[in-house]
């Protein structure tokens, strides 16, 4: 019989755990709180009830139910909020993470394996956080000779490149968190970087294998994005903008993809490349050159470039869904908000509860919220089955697809654009 | 906060732009670069113009400087390079920068650029791409025929016969 801790003791387990209780609570009420409010100070504080939050008032939410809505009503109106929590990072960081399992799962279904089972009770739903904490603490391994400040940065400007993709993507009417007039410019601005944090990763690192996926990862981007820029241009042509709010707002009848179906194919492809996945993943080749340009990153740097990776997955299928499939419009699924519970409040046996504030989304957010989640979870499972299906392609297959096939078909979606838009059928003054 | 901006951005081009001269390791000079052109970049997002600045970063960073930075590293430095130091070069190379800056700037203050006035609204992209189409398409038409024919001359040098009967010979 195995002990893992043979000095176990119970009551100094209890005793150590109110120790550190104790000792938390101490620092919070010293330190904490008076080092909050004077950060509050500093803050503009919003007006709530007709009466402007002051920082001392600003804690009384916890004990007033009156305030605690539209505290953080405010509260999400503000960029922090956006670029942290909903239309950013944190959204798109648990779709990514949903995307995992997903993908991990589902492989292992489509070639008969189990996948993740023992983690967690139910099909091995916790494998991820397990994983995650894995990564984190494992130890970072830095080749001898590696370029350290150029290894140290790009896992980080990899992750910092996703996110400002992701920053661009609308996800509901009024949500997004960089709504530029020069959006889909900007899009193409972002994904150039993605090749050179590539290869220099993969030059710094000092191996060979790192160095041969980084300049094979080098080719295949570089020679893709300019389908992927062309196949584009003929939504924006229809349009008439570069915005992508306008774009997925000018859809609310019928999606692109009706018209422009050639476009959508070879964006889908060319995203393919562009994500390394199946049946594009030279770069990480695992059966070649170890793991391509991420052979030599350990820890939690390779789960840096993971989670980068993953959440530039989720940006790409959110554009072919802002451009192509309508964006957040749809049919209305979403249930209004019961009106009895703004004017009347929930009764709750004797007591009525009044929760000022209500409804916090509006309908038409909520339904937008739906079709995008419903659309984008879609073309991500459809990026994710080919994995489960194709070999790997040649690489001189790669750049002849890439070269001569995809941007002659860019060039015919673009002509259909413009022969749609100058036969007075679509587009800015159009029939339709 | 436009000036600190400014003046931030100016220390970033002016300071990355000396680096990618000065530094010995050429992977860390073509970073320098590119900092130089995502700088240049960040001028036009201040002088209102996010088109070009969009347009800057997607082809300056993100083609050219990655071709520059490829070219780099498969290249072996100390084949090509010999540390040469040569005090009059220095000084000729010093003086001929500053002949070409004076002549510039005379230029630039000579064109009436201390008559614009700031604020007037930006220019719209739109209209550029209308001027481009209506009043300059000789030029544009010029330079497409020039790029396409840069392109097929670089194709028709690069080409290589390596196909027999349909197969692959190595």
């Amino acid at each position: 019989m195995s002990v893992i801790a043979p000095n176990f003791k119970l009551s100094e387990f209890i005793k150590s755990i109110l120790d550190n209780a104790f000792w938390i609570l101490l620092i919070l009420a010293l330190i904490g709180i008076p080092a909050v409010q004077v950060i509050l100070f500093y803050i503009e504080m919003p007006v709530i009830n007709g009466e402007l939050l002051t920082p001392f008032l600003a804690l009384t939410w916890i004990a007033d139910p009156s305030r605690t809505l539209p505290i953080i009503k405010a509260f999400m109106t503000t960029d922090l909020f956006r670029i942290a929590a909903f239309p950013g990072f944190g959204f798109a960081a648990l779709l990514a993470a949903g995307t995992i399992f997903v993908e991990r799962k589902m492989l292992a279904k489509l070639q008969l394996r189990v996948g993740p089972f023992y983690c967690g009770k139910i099909e091995g739903i916790l494998q991820l956080m397990g994983d995650g904490l894995k990564l984190i603490s494992k130890e970072i391994i830095i080749p001898a000779k590696a370029d350290k400040p150029i290894f140290w940065a790009a896992p980080v400007l990899f992750v910092a490149t996703a996110a400002a993709f992701v920053a661009l993507i609308p996800v509901a009417p009024g949500w997004v968190v960089a709504d530029l007039d020069v959006g889909l410019l900007a899009v193409f601005a972002i994904i150039g970087f993605f090749p050179i944090i590539t290869i220099l990763s993969a030059w710094a690192a000092n191996s060979k294998f790192p160095f041969i996926g980084g300049i094979r990862a080098l080719f295949q981007m570089v020679s893709f994005e300019i389908p992927l820029i062309l196949s584009l241009l003929g939504a924006v042509i229809l349009t008439g903008t570069l915005n992508l709010s306008e774009i997925a707002a000018s859809q609310s009848s019928f999606p692109w993809i009706i018209f422009l179906p050639i476009g959508a194919i070879v964006f889908f492809v060319t995203m393919l490349a562009e994500l390394e996945r199946i049946p594009f993943d030279l770069p990480e080749a695992e059966s070649e050159i170890v793991a391509g340009w991420l052979t030599e990153l350990s820890g939690m740097m390779y789960g840096l470039v993971q989670l980068g990776t993953y959440l530039k997955l989720y940006a790409f299928a959110a554009l072919f869904v802002v451009i192509f499939l309508g964006g957040f419009n749809g049919p209305m699924l979403w249930p209004p908000f019961p009106e009895e519970i703004i004017t009347e409040g929930i009764e709750l046996g004797p007591v009525t509860a009044q929760i000022p504030g209500l409804p916090v989304f509006s309908q038409e957010v909520l339904n937008g919220i739906l079709m995008f989640v419903l659309k984008t979870v879609g073309v991500i499972f459809f990026i994710l089955l080919p994995r489960g299906v194709f070999p790997r392609i040649r690489v001189d297959l790669l750049l002849d697809l890439g070269w001569k096939k995809l941007i002659g078909l860019a060039f015919v979606n673009i002509f259909i654009a413009l022969g749609l838009l100058y036969a007075g059928i679509l587009g800015p003054g159009g029939i339709i | 906060m436009a000036d600190a901006a400014f003046l931030a951005l100016s220390v970033i081009t002016i300071g990355s732009a000396i680096a990618a001269l000065e530094l010995r390791s050429l992977v860390y000079g073509s970073i320098a670069l590119m900092g130089t052109l995502g700088g240049i970049a960040g001028f036009f997002l201040l002088l209102d113009s996010p088109f070009v600045a969009m347009f800057q970063l997607a082809v300056y960073v993100g083609s050219i400087a990655v071709l520059i930075l490829f070219t780099v590293m498969l290249v072996k430095r100390e084949l090509i390079f010999k540390k040469v130091e040569d005090k009059r070069r220095k000084f000729v190379g010093i003086a001929l920068m500053l002949v070409l800056m004076v002549s510039l700037g005379a230029v630039i203050l000579d064109s009436g650029i201390k008559q614009i006035t700031t604020d007037e609204p930006a220019v719209d992209f739109r209209e550029i791409g209308e001027d481009f189409v209506t009043y300059y398409w000789p030029a544009l038409i010029l330079m497409g025929l020039i790029l396409s024919g840069a392109v097929t001359g670089a194709l028709v040098l690069a080409r290589r016969v390596d196909e027999e009967n349909g197969q692959r010979v190595n």
